[in-house]
C-alpha cells in the first residue's frame, strides 16, 4: 500500500532551527539565559581551560552513570547510549564517546522543546523530557529514548543535558520493535514526542505508564528511565556548583567559546585540504520481508574554502518497509565520521562544527523521509547507509593531503546485523534481546596501515561486545563458536579489518526454542566498500541449520567448526526474516569487515603471509586476491608471487584468459 | 603542482591525471578515471570474501566493476553494485587546474 | 630485637624501610639496578643495616619478615619480556583473545586518545597463532558437561605446544569457574606429558565469569608466573646464605602480602604490587591518626597516582587494564590520573592552553634538569613560580636551571599567547591543579564518594607543592603531608605495616536471592579454601579476620556492586538484609530514586578476603614538642594563588621543626625529599609524629 500523507505530522517535521529564531519562538514564555560576545572575549586562558576541562569530565560522569544503571545488554555491554551537554538552546557543547549518531540529533529535540512546549505544559526547573520521535529529534528510531532536562540558574534556562540510550523493546509487531515485515510506522512502536516525564523532579506515574505499557519488557525500560534520570542529575549537581563557583556568564562564555574553538579548528584544516568534490553510493538490499529490490543513497560531497557540502540529490524516494530514516537520520548519519575522521583532534563540541556543514537533501526520500514512512530500523538502515557514503567521500577528500590522509578510514563493517531473540529464559522469565555481538564488525583500511579486526562500527567508538558467557547465563543459548572471518576484511594494500560470527543453539529454555527476527542486509551485495583501488569487505551471511544431530554430535564428544560439520538442512537466511528455532536448529550469523585500501596485488607479501598464519585471509583468498604463491611451510616463495602477480594483473582487467602459475 | 588524488591517482598542473605507478595519462581533472580501462566481473571474482551469489537476494543483476590503469593494469577502482547502474563514485579536484 | 623491613623496587629507586618492636625506624634509598633488580635488593639491605648502626648479616638474623613489593611482573608485562606460552581453549572460542570484546582497541586509553578512533589500534596479539590450541569439551552455564574432554585431542595439543616451543601453559576452558574438572584434567596431562612445566588454570587464577578477561588474566599469568619463581627463588637463597631465617612476604596488588613460595604461582596478583605501598601506607598512617577516610594522592616526576581509604579499609577493584587487555584480578584500586611534575604545558591547534596529558617522562624531564627537555613542565612552572627551590630540589641532589625553565615558559606559552611570563607560569599551575581536583574527584565520585568527608595525604616529591590548591578545590578541609621518617620511603613503609591477604572468589550467577543453603555453602567453599591457604604460607598470625561481599546487580546490569556480606551463615531474613544493602550502596553510588527493585536482582561472584596480621607491626615513634615559635630560614617571592598574586612568603627548613609548631601561609616548608607550599588562607600544624597537617582558616 503506496504511503498515505497524514495531515497535522507536519509539525513534526522538525529541521535545525538558529539560536536567534529559538529565542524569537520561546519569547517570553521562559526565560534563556544568554551572554554577549565580549564576555566570550573576555575569558582569559587559565579560566577557559579549567572549566572545559570540567565540562568534559561532566560528560564522562553522565556517560559512567547512565552505563551502570542502565539494565539494557545494548547499553552496558555494548556502549549504544550517549550523553551530551546543550547550552541554552540546544546546541550540543559536548558528546561523549559512546553512540555518535544519538547525540548529534539531541539539539533538535530539545529545539523543537522550547519551541513547542514553553507555553503547555510550560518547562520549569526539576523538569525533564522524554521523546522517541524521530521526527523531532533526539533518536534515529523509536528504540532511541532520548531524556533531556533544563537547567535552571536564577529563574533562566542555563543549558540542557541529555541522556539517549536504545531501549530493547517498545511494542509494534514483532519484538525488538523491528517489524521486519512492516511497510510503514503504523506496523512499529508509535512514536512519542517530547512529553514531561518529570516535573518538578518526580516522576509522573501516568506519563511513565503510557510509556511502559507499550513494551514487552517494562520492567527493564522503567530501569533505564531511572538510569536517564540519574545521569541528568549527576551532571545537573556539577553544573550548578560551577556556576556557582565561576558564575553563570563565565561558564557559558566557555560553553560559547568550546563551539566557537572547534568550529574555527574544523574551518581550519578545511582551508589546508584542497577544494573539489567527491561522489558516491551507498546500497541498501531489502526495505521488508519479502523484499528483492536494492535502494541506493548518492552523495556528493563538495568543499569549497572552509565548508563542506553534503548533497544527497539522486537518492531514492521513501519505500514501504522499516528502512527509512528521517532527517535526523541523515544528520546522525554525518556527523560520526565527521568527528572521527576530521576532528580526532579537535574537540567533539558538535554545536561548533556543524556550523560549517550544509545538507542538501530532498524530503520523501530514503533518508530524509516523510510521515508515515516505516523507519523502526532507520539507525542501522539508512542512517547507516548515509555514514558509509559520507565515510567514502571523506575518505576521498582526506585523501589527497599528505597530512590528513593518516585520518581516513575505508567504510567499516557496512551494516548492522540485526539478530533479536525473544522467548522464555532458562530461568522461566520472558526475554527479548537483540545479539549485539554483530558490534565487532571489522574497520576500514587507513592509508598507511590495515582496518582494525573486529575493531569495531565507525559510529561507536567505544562499542563493545559481552562475553560468550554472559550471553549464555542471561539467554537460553549455547555458543558453537564465535570467531574472526577470514577473507571479510576488504582486500586492498591495506586489508580492511575482519569481521566475525557466531554459531548457537537455542539451550536449556523450558519451551525448547526461541523466536528468531533477522535483519541483516548486505548479502546480495557487500556494504562497505573500498577506497583508492581496495575491494569492499565481504557480503554478510546467515544461515539457518534446520533438524540438525547437533545434539548427539555433542554428546559424542565432537564440537563441529563448519556449517558442513553441523549438517540438518541448510536455509540460506534473506535479509529479513522473523521465524521460530526449534532445539534441534543452528543459528550462523557472519558479519563484515572493513572496506580495503589500494590495490591488493601492491600488498607487502610478508604482511599477506602474516595473515593466513594468524586466519585473516584464507590460504585461498591470499593467492586469488593477493596473487602470493607459498611453499609447503606457508612461506612465501617471491619469484613465483612475483610471475603470479603479473598474470593476475592481466587476467583481472580481462586482457587474457591467461592460466595463472600456480 | 602536480598533487596526489590517492593512493594511485594523481593531478598534474594542466589538469591532466595521471597514474602514480607508470604515469600513464587515465584521465582529466572533471573525470578522472575517463580513459581508464573498466570491466565487469561476476561479484564472486572478487574472491571468498562474497559469500553467496547475489541472485539468492535479488532478481537485479550485481557486478564487480574494475577500473585500470591502462599502462600498468593498477586496480584505481573496485565496486560492487547492481549492472543497471551507471558508477556514482567520482572525484573533482580543483587543484592543479 | 626483631624486625620488619619493607623493600619496594621501582623503576628508578629502591626504597627500604625497616622497624622494631620499640620505635626504632629507619628509612634508606638506592638505585634501582635493572634488569637484576635482586642486585638493588641486596645493596639497600646494606644501607639498612648502616643506618641502623648494624650489620647486614646481624640485621637479617633479627628480622622475622622481610615484605617485598616489586615492579619486575609489570615490568615484565609492559616490555613483553614474558615467556613463551600456550594457550588452550575451548573449541570454536580461541578468537575471543583477539576479539577482545572489541574493547581492547580503546581501553585504558586517555578520552584524547579513544576520541581519535581512526588512530587507535588493538595491541599485539597475547598468544601467536601456532601457540594456540582448541580442544574439544564443553560445560554449560549450570556447570553441567555438554560434550566430554577429549582426552587424546588435549594430549595431542599438549605436545604441539611444547614442540612449538612453549615455556609454560595456560588453560581457559569456557565455563571452567563453574565446573573445573576439565581444566583439572588437562593440567594433570601437561604435567604426564611434560613435567615440571609451569601451568596455569583460569579456574585457580581467576574462577570469575566473563571468559575473555579470564583467559587473558590467566596467560598474563602465566608469561610472568615463571619469571618471578626464577627472581624469587635464588633471591631468598641469597638470603638465607646471609643469614636470614625468616620469611620473605611478597606485596600484592590487593594491597596484602603472600608468601614468596606462594606468589608465582598467582603471579598475575603482583601487578600492582608497587603501586598499592603508598595507599597501605596511607591506611597504616591514618590509623594512627584517628582518620577513617583517605584520599591518597602521589605525585612524583612521572606519574600522579590516587587511591581511597574508607572506613580504614582501601578500596578495591575487581578488575584492571593493562597493555590495554582486561584483567580480573582483585586490587587496590589505584588510579593514574595525571602525568606528574613532568607534564607539558601546550597549546593546542586553537591556541588553547593545556597542560598534560603528555609527560616530558623522566628522560628528558622537565626542561629545568638540563638534560635536554625544551618544553615547559609543570615541575618548571613549580620553580618559576618560587616554590621549588633551585639550590635544594630533593635535598640538594639535583640543581634546577631556572633560565632553561624560562625558556621554555617564555617560547612555548608567554609569547604565544602575549602573556606575562608570570601569568603564564601561574595559569599552569592553576591548571594543572583543577585538572587534579577534577580527576581525584571522579575516581571519589565513581566510588560512590563525596570528597568533602575525606581527609587528604599528599605524597611523592611533588603533590606537597599542589595538594593545598587541589584540596580546596574539592572542599576538603584538612590535608596531611607526611613527613616523619617514614616520608622519603612512604611506600616501603606501607609494605612494612602490611597484612597477609589473600583473596577467593567464585562466580555462580543466579537470581537473588538464591536458597540460603546455596548461599552459605558458597560462603563456606571459599572459606575453606582460604584456610588451606593460610596454613601454605607457614606463619603465626597475630589475628586473622574475614570479609565476605557479594557482586550484585539489577538484572542484566553490566556492572556489579561489591555487597558486603556477614561473615555468619545466614538465613532468608539474612539475604533480604543482603539485597538490602545492595540497594542502600546503589543508590549512594547513583543517587537517591536510581535503584529499581522490580527489574530483579543477580548474583554474580561470591568473594570472600582473610587478612593475617603479622606479629610485628611497626610503631612510629613521636617527635619532641616544639619550644617557642618556628623560625623561618628566609623569605622569598612566591605565586600560590592565582586571587592573590606573588607574595613574601616565609621559607621554613623542615629539620628546624617540631610538633606543636603552626604556619601561617603563605609560606614553603623545604623538606629533604620535597617542598610544602601553604597558600595563603591555610595553616601548616607539625603533629606528634612530624607530619604537616594543613586546614583551611579561610577559603
Amino acid at each position: 500500500m503506496p504511503v498515505i500523507p497524514v495531515a497535522g505530522s507536519e509539525e513534526f517535521a522538525n529541521r535545525p532551527v538558529s539560536p536567534a529564531e529559538t529565542r524569537r519562538a520561546v519569547s517570553d514564555a521562559v526565560r534563556l539565559h544568554d551572554v554577549d560576545a565580549a564576555a566570550v572575549e573576555a575569558v582569559d586562558p587559565l579560566t577557559y581551560e579549567v572549566i572545559r576541562h570540567r565540562l568534559t569530565s561532566i560528560t564522562e560522569e553522565m556517560g559512567e552513570a547512565l552505563k551502570r544503571m542502565s539494565g539494557s545488554v545494548v547499553v552496558t555491554d555494548c556502549n549504544d547510549f550517549d550523553a551530551a551537554i546543550m547550552d541554552e538552546v540546544g546546541e550540543v557543547v559536548q558528546v561523549g564517546l559512546y553512540n555518535t549518531q544519538l547525540a548529534a540529533s539531541l539539539d533538535m529535540a530539545v529545539n523543537w522543546t522550547l519551541r513547542n512546549r514553553c507555553r503547555r505544559p510550560g518547562i520549569g526547573p526539576g523538569d525533564m523530557f522524554l521523546c522517541n520521535d524521530p521526527w523531532v529529534g533526539g533518536g534515529l528510531h523509536q528504540n532511541d529514548v532520548s531524556l533531556f532536562a533544563p537547567l535552571f540558574v536564577d529563574g533562566e534556562i542555563f543549558c540542557w543535558t541529555g541522556a539517549v540510550a536504545h531501549q530493547v523493546d517498545l511494542g509494534g509487531v514483532s519484538p525488538g520493535s523491528w517489524s521486519v515485515a512492516g511497510t510503514d510506522v503504523f506496523w512499529e512502536s508509535t512514536p512519542i514526542p517530547p512529553v514531561k516525564i518529570v516535573e518538578g523532579g518526580e516522576i509522573r506515574d501516568d506519563i511513565e505508564d503510557v510509556y511502559l505499557r507499550r513494551s514487552r519488557v517494562p520492567r527493564l525500560v522503567a530501569l533505564d528511565l531511572r538510569a536517564k534520570i540519574g545521569a541528568n542529575n549527576v551532571a545537573h549537581e556539577r553544573l550548578r556548583a560551577l556556576c556557582q563557583k565561576y558564575g553563570a556568564a563565565t561558564v557559558k562564555a566557555v560553553m560559547r567559546r568550546t563551539m566557537d574553538d572547534a568550529e574555527a579548528r574544523l574551518r581550519a584544516k578545511l582551508r589546508e585540504l584542497p577544494d573539489g568534490s567527491w561522489s558516491s553510493v551507498a546500497h541498501q538490499d531489502s526495505a521488508r520481508a519479502g523484499d528483492r529490490e536494492i535502494y541506493k543513497i548518492v552523495l556528493n560531497l563538495t568543499k569549497t574554502g572552509d565548508r563542506l557540502t553534503f548533497d544527497f540529490t539522486g537518492t531514492d524516494p521513501q519505500v514501504d518497509g522499516l528502512i527509512n530514516c528521517t532527517y535526523t537520520g541523515l544528520r546522525g548519519g554525518i556527523m560520526p565520521v565527521v568527528l572521527t575522521m576530521l576532528c580526532g583532534d579537535i574537540p567533539w563540541a558538535p554545536g561548533g562544527i556543524a556550523r560549517c556543514l550544509d545538507i542538501v537533501s530532498e524530503p520523501g526520500t530514503i533518508n530524509n523521509c516523510t510521515f508515515p514512512a516505516g523507519i523502526g530500523k532507520a539507525s542501522v538502515a539508512s542512517a547507516w547507509a548515509t555514514t558509509n557514503v559520507t565515510t567514502e567521500c571523506l575518505a576521498g577528500l582526506l585523501d589527497s593531503h599528505p597530512e590528513h590522509r593518516q585520518r581516513l578510514m575505508s567504510a567499516c563493517c557496512g551494516t548492522w546485523d540485526f539478530a533479536l531473540l525473544a522467548g522464555v529464559d532458562q530461568r522461566g522469565g520472558g526475554f527479548v534481546t537483540m545479539l549485539c555481538d554483530s558490534m565487532a564488525g571489522g574497520l576500514g583500511a587507513r592509508a598507511d596501515s590495515d582496518g582494525v579486526d573486529t575493531g569495531g562500527l565507525a559510529v561507536i567508538p567505544m562499542g563493545r561486545v559481552a562475553d560468550v558467557e554472559m550471553n549464555e547465563f542471561a539467554f537460553p543459548m549455547l555458543y558453537l563458536w564465535r570467531r574472526e572471518e577470514p577473507d571479510s576484511g576488504g582486500a586492498g594494500r591495506f586489508r580492511g579489518g575482519v569481521g566475525a560470527s557466531s554459531c548457537f543453539i537455542p539451550y536449556d529454555s523450558p519451551v525448547g526454542g526461541v523466536h528468531l527476527v533477522v535483519s541483516a542486509p548486505g548479502k546480495a551485495l557487500p556494504l562497505a566498500p573500498g577506497v583508492s583501488g581496495g575491494l569492499p569487505a565481504g557480503t554478510q551471511y546467515d544461515v539457518l541449520l534446520r533438524s540438525t544431530a547437533i545434539r548427539d554430535a555433542l554428546a559424542q564428544g565432537r564440537i563441529p567448526t563448519s556449517l558442513d560439520e553441523v549438517g540438518g538442512e541448510r536455509e540460506l537466511v534473506p535479509v529479513h526474516l522473523e521465524t521460530g528455532m526449534g532445539p534441534d536448529d543452528v543459528y550462523y550469523t557472519h558479519w563484515q569487515g572493513g572496506g580495503g585500501y589500494g590495490d591488493p596485488l601492491l600488498r607487502d607479501p610478508a604482511a599477506v603471509a602474516a595473515d593466513v598464519a594468524a586466519h585473516k585471509v584464507s590460504r585461498r583468498g591470499a593467492e586469488e586476491v593477493y596473487g602470493v604463491a607459498f611453499d609447503e611451510h606457508g612461506h612465501v616463495v617471491e619469484a613465483a608471487t612475483r610471475d603470479r602477480r603479473a598474470a593476475l594483473r592481466r587476467r583481472r582487467a580481462g586482457l587474457e584468459n591467461e592460466e595463472v602459475p600456480a | 603542482m602536480t598533487v596526489h588524488i590517492d593512493d594511485n591517482l594523481e593531478q598534474r598542473p594542466d589538469g591532466a591525471v595521471a597514474c602514480r605507478h607508470c604515469g600513464t595519462a587515465v584521465g582529466v581533472a572533471a573525470e578522472p578515471l575517463r580513459d581508464a580501462l573498466v570491466r565487469e566481473r561476476d561479484p564472486q571474482d572478487a574472491g571468498p570474501s562474497v559469500r553467496a551469489e547475489p541472485a539468492h537476494f535479488t532478481d537485479r543483476r550485481v557486478v564487480l566493476r574494475l577500473t585500470f590503469c591502462r599502462g600498468c593494469l593498477t586496480q584505481l577502482q573496485a565496486e560492487i553494485v547492481p549492472a543497471d547502474e551507471p558508477s556514482f563514485r567520482t572525484r573533482n579536484l580543483a587543484v592543479g587546474r | 630485637m626483631a624486625h620488619v623491613i619493607g623493600i619496594d623496587i621501582g623503576g628508578t629507586f629502591t626504597d627500604a624501610f625497616a622497624a622494631d618492636e620499640t620505635g626504632r625506624v629507619a628509612g634508606v634509598k638506592t638505585p634501582s639496578t635493572p634488569p637484576d633488580f635482586s642486585q638493588g635488593f641486596l645493596a639497600v639491605l646494606d644501607e639498612l643495616a648502616a643506618a641502623l648502626e648494624t650489620d647486614t648479616r646481624s640485621l637479617l638474623a633479627d628480622t622475622d619478615y622481610i615484605v617485598h613489593g616489586t615492579t619486575s611482573t609489570l615490568n615484565a608485562l609492559v616490555t613483553g619480556d614474558v615467556a613463551t606460552v600456550g594457550f588452550l581453549t575451548t573449541r570454536g572460542h580461541a578468537d575471543s583473545i583477539s576479539i577482545m570484546n572489541l574493547e581492547g582497541r580503546y581501553a585504558g586509553l586517555g578520552a584524547d586518545e579513544v576520541q581519535d578512533m581512526v588512530r587507535t589500534n588493538k595491541p599485539a596479539a597475547l598468544v601467536p597463532p601456532q601457540l594456540i590450541r582448541e580442544i574439544d569439551e564443553r560445560v554449560d552455564h549450570k556447570g553441567a558437561v555438554v560434550v566430554p574432554l577429549d582426552e587424546e585431542g588435549a594430549r595431542r595439543a599438549v605436545r604441539e605446544l611444547v614442540d612449538a616451543g612453549a615455556q609454560a601453559i595456560a588453560v581457559s576452558l569456557l565455563w571452567s569457574f563453574r565446573n573445573p574438572a576439565h581444566e583439572q584434567r588437562v593440567g594433570e596431562i601437561i604435567a604426564e606429558e611434560a613435567a615440571g612445566l609451569y601451568v596455569a588454570l583460569s579456574s585457580d587464577v581467576s574462577p570469575r565469569i566473563r571468559e575473555y578477561a579470564r583467559s587473558a588474566t590467566t596467560i598474563m599469568n602465566t608469561q610472568v608466573g615463571p619469571r618471578l619463581r626464577d627472581y624469587l627463588q635464588p633471591l631468598e637463597a641469597e638470603l638465607r646464605a646471609r643469614g636470614f631465617s625468616g620469611s620473605l612476604l611478597v606485596m600484592q596488588g590487593s594491597g596484602g602480602c603472600v608468601d614468596s613460595g606462594a606468589a608465582p604461582a598467582r603471579a598475575i596478583t603482583t601487578i600492582g604490587s608497587v603501586l598499592t605501598g603508598g595507599v597501605v601506607g596511607c591506611m597504616r598512617l591514618a590509623g594512627e591518626l584517628g582518620h577513617r577516610n583517605v584520599i591518597s594522592t602521589d605525585m612524583g616526576g612521572t606519574t600522579f597516582l590516587a587511591g581511597l581509604v574508607v572506613d580504614g579499609e582501601p578500596v578495591s577493584t575487581t578488575s584492571t587494564v593493562l597493555n590495554q587487555y582486561q584483567l580480573s584480578v582483585p586490587m587496590v584500586d589505584v588510579h593514574t590520573i595525571g602525568a606528574g611534575g613532568g607534564a607539558i604545558a601546550w597549546l593546542d591547534a586553537g591556541h588553547n592552553l593545556r597542560v598534560g596529558p603528555r609527560s616530558a617522562g623522566a628522560r628528558p624531564g622537565p626542561a629545568c634538569y638540563g638534560e635536554g627537555g625544551t618544553e615547559p613542565t609543570v615541575t618548571d612552572v613549580d620553580l618559576l613560580l618560587g616554590i621549588i627551590n633551585p639550590d635544594n630540589f630533593l635535598g640538594g641532589r639535583k640543581k634546577l636551571s631556572r633560565e632553561l625553565a624560562e625558556e621554555a615558559v617564555r617560547t612555548h606559552i608567554a609569547e604565544p599567547l602575549g602573556m606575562s611570563m608570570d601569568d603564564a607560569a601561574a595559569a599552569v599551575y592553576a591548571i594543572q591543579n583543577a585538572q587534579t581536583a577534577d580527576l581525584v574527584r571522579k575516581v571519589v565520585v565513581t566510588s560512590g564518594q563525596d570528597p568533602r568527608d575525606f581527609v587528604l595525604y599528599a605524597f611523592g616529591g611533588a603533590a606537597p607543592m599542589h595538594c593545598a590548591s587541589y584540596a580546596a578545590d574539592l572542599e576538603i578541609g584538612e590535608v596531611v603531608v607526611p613527613l616523619g621518617p617514614t616520608a622519603a620511603v612512604f611506600s616501603a613503609y606501607g609494605l612494612a605495616a602490611s597484612d597477609i591477604v589473600l583473596t577467593a572468589e567464585l562466580s555462580s550467577p543466579t537470581n537473588f536471592p538464591p536458597p540460603p543453603e546455596t548461599f552459605n555453602a558458597a560462603f563456606g567453599q571459599l572459606r575453606r579454601e582460604l584456610d588451606a591457604q593460610l596454613s601454605e604460607q607457614g606463619l603465626k598470625f597475630a589475628s586473622v579476620g574475614y570479609r565476605n561481599e557479594a557482586d550484585i546487580r539489577y538484572t542484566m546490569q553490566l556492572a556489579e556492586v561489591e555487597t558486603p556480606v556477614p561473615s555468619e551463615e545466614l538465613d532468608e531474613a539474612g539475604l533480604e538484609t543482603v539485597g538490602a544493602a545492595f540497594g542502600e550502596l546503589y543508590e549512594r553510588l547513583y543517587g537517591k530514586g536510581a535503584g529499581f527493585s522490580e527489574a530483579g536482582l543477580q548474583l554474580i561472584t561470591y568473594r570472600t578476603r582473610a587478612v593475617g596480621g603479622l606479629s610485628i607491626r611497626p610503631r612510629l615513634a613521636e617527635v619532641p614538642p616544639a619550644e617557642g615559635d618556628p623560625r623561618p630560614t628566609s623569605s622569598r617571592r612566591v605565586f600560590l594563588d592565582p586571587r592573590h598574586g606573588w607574595q613574601d612568603a616565609a621559607i621554613y627548613d623542615y629539620r628546624d621543626l617540631a610538633a606543636g609548631h603552626e604556619l601561617k601561609g603563605p609560606a614553603v616548608v623545604e623538606a629533604p625529599t620535597t617542598t610544602v607550599a601553604l597558600p595563603e588562607g591555610c595553616v601548616g600544624r607539625v603533629d606528634h609524629l612530624g607530619n604537616l597537617v594543613i586546614r583551611y582558616t579561610q577559603a
